[in-house]
């Protein structure tokens, strides 16, 4: 089959030379071929490379491949904004966690003062509404990564793993942690 | 095929157009032997041209494509990491676990107040393992080993400095302090 089309391909480009001897003959003979007007040329011109320039540039012609939109067109739905958050308010507390750690091992080569006492006495001398800001910027990171790390360990006992239990579970989680918030910032 | 059964197929075949597909060649066409177009023209504006007619404004990835690193030829298929334990079921067996357990602990400070230290210093410890493994989730998740080698060691191993930092910090801060819940609790309610 290949070799048909082959010989279907060169027989074209003699018919565009010469159509009318082509139209006569239905071969072209060993002969004319010799003549060296038959031959096939392509002025394309290449260059010896070694393999690690040839694997440099498909990995720079990879960097432009197109990257298919995600983040941008999605959907915003609760199961991954969920996902989302559990993620980011884990990172600042934790974050929180670590900083705080930190900086009291090296509170003293700097000169500051960051045991409870001071810390209690700079917090209580803020305003009111700063207060409750600031407790409630705490508050709301600490209260959903709990609820939903619940949610995720009952996941993973292989419960409320439907999508629309999975939606359920997340508006009641932020709601759970909503209300937390406000009875932690408020009344304490 | 079958122009070998009819000859007369590959007759209409030597005599039809060359297209534009075909391999390059040099060959010459007088200008009275040149064929006439095939009654199917192809549009002047491709396709792609034609759908960024409707985009209104210009087309930016929100995360461009970092390093690319490929394992081998463009034809050899990804290689599947080898599969251990410690790093798979074992791993995520133990993470559930300290996470199981630190619900009780995070509960406890609320119901029994906060003058424990041993129960104090349990939080502690057990919230710096969750803390160091959820970070190091994410430095596993963001940070692909092959694509960007250095940056992940510097960041794997700056987790794990950063973690016995922390450690000596909370314990400097348990020992000499009141300890985490308790000074929580006061500058909560100061």
């Amino acid at each position: 089959m290949l070799a048909q089309r082959i010989a279907q391909q060169s027989l074209r480009r003699m018919a565009v030379q010469r159509p009318l001897a082509t139209s006569m003959a239905k071969f072209a003979s060993p002969a004319a071929i010799a003549t060296n007007q038959f031959i096939q040329t392509r002025p394309v011109a290449t260059q010896n490379m070694k393999p690690n320039e040839a694997y440099n540039i498909l990995v720079e012609q990879r960097k432009h491949r197109p990257v298919s939109p995600h983040l941008g067109i999605y959907q915003p739905q609760i199961t991954w904004y969920g996902s989302a958050l559990n993620r980011i308010t884990g990172a600042i507390c934790s974050g929180g966690l670590y900083v705080f750690g930190a900086a009291y091992l090296v509170a003293p080569l700097i000169g500051w003062h960051l045991e409870s006492a001071s810390l209690a006495a700079a917090f209580g001398s803020l305003p009111l509404i700063a207060k409750v800001l600031i407790k409630s910027s705490l508050a709301f990171p600490f209260t959903y990564h709990c609820v939903n790390g619940i949610r995720h360990l009952v996941w993973d006992f292989g419960k409320w793993f439907t999508n629309k239990q999975i939606q359920v579970s997340g508006w009641a989680a932020f709601a759970v942690s909503g209300l937390s918030t406000a009875y932690l910032a408020l009344a304490w | 095929m079958a122009s070998i059964v009819r000859p007369s197929l590959l007759r209409q075949a030597c005599s039809a157009a060359p297209t534009a597909r075909m391999l390059s060649t040099r060959a010459s066409i007088n200008a009275s032997q040149r064929i006439a177009q095939p009654s199917f023209v192809r549009s002047a504006v491709p396709t792609p041209m034609k759908a960024a007619a409707f985009h209104a404004s210009a087309k930016r990835a929100i995360l461009p494509p970092g390093p690319q690193h490929v394992e081998g030829t463009a034809n050899d298929p990804v290689p599947v990491p080898p599969a251990e334990p410690t790093h798979g079921s074992y791993h995520w067996t133990f993470e559930r676990i300290l996470a199981a357990g630190l619900i009780p602990l995070t509960v406890a400070p609320f119901a029994a107040g906060t003058q424990h230290p041993v129960l104090d210093a349990t939080l502690c410890a057990s919230l710096l393992i969750h803390s160091h493994i959820g970070f190091d989730s994410m430095v596993i998740d963001y940070i692909p080993k092959k694509r960007f080698p250095k940056s992940r060691a510097l960041f794997t191993w700056g987790l794990r400095a950063g973690t016995v930092v922390v450690a000596i910090g909370l314990y400097e801060f348990e020992t000499n302090d009141v300890g985490l819940t308790e000074a929580i609790k006061r500058v909560w309610t100061a």
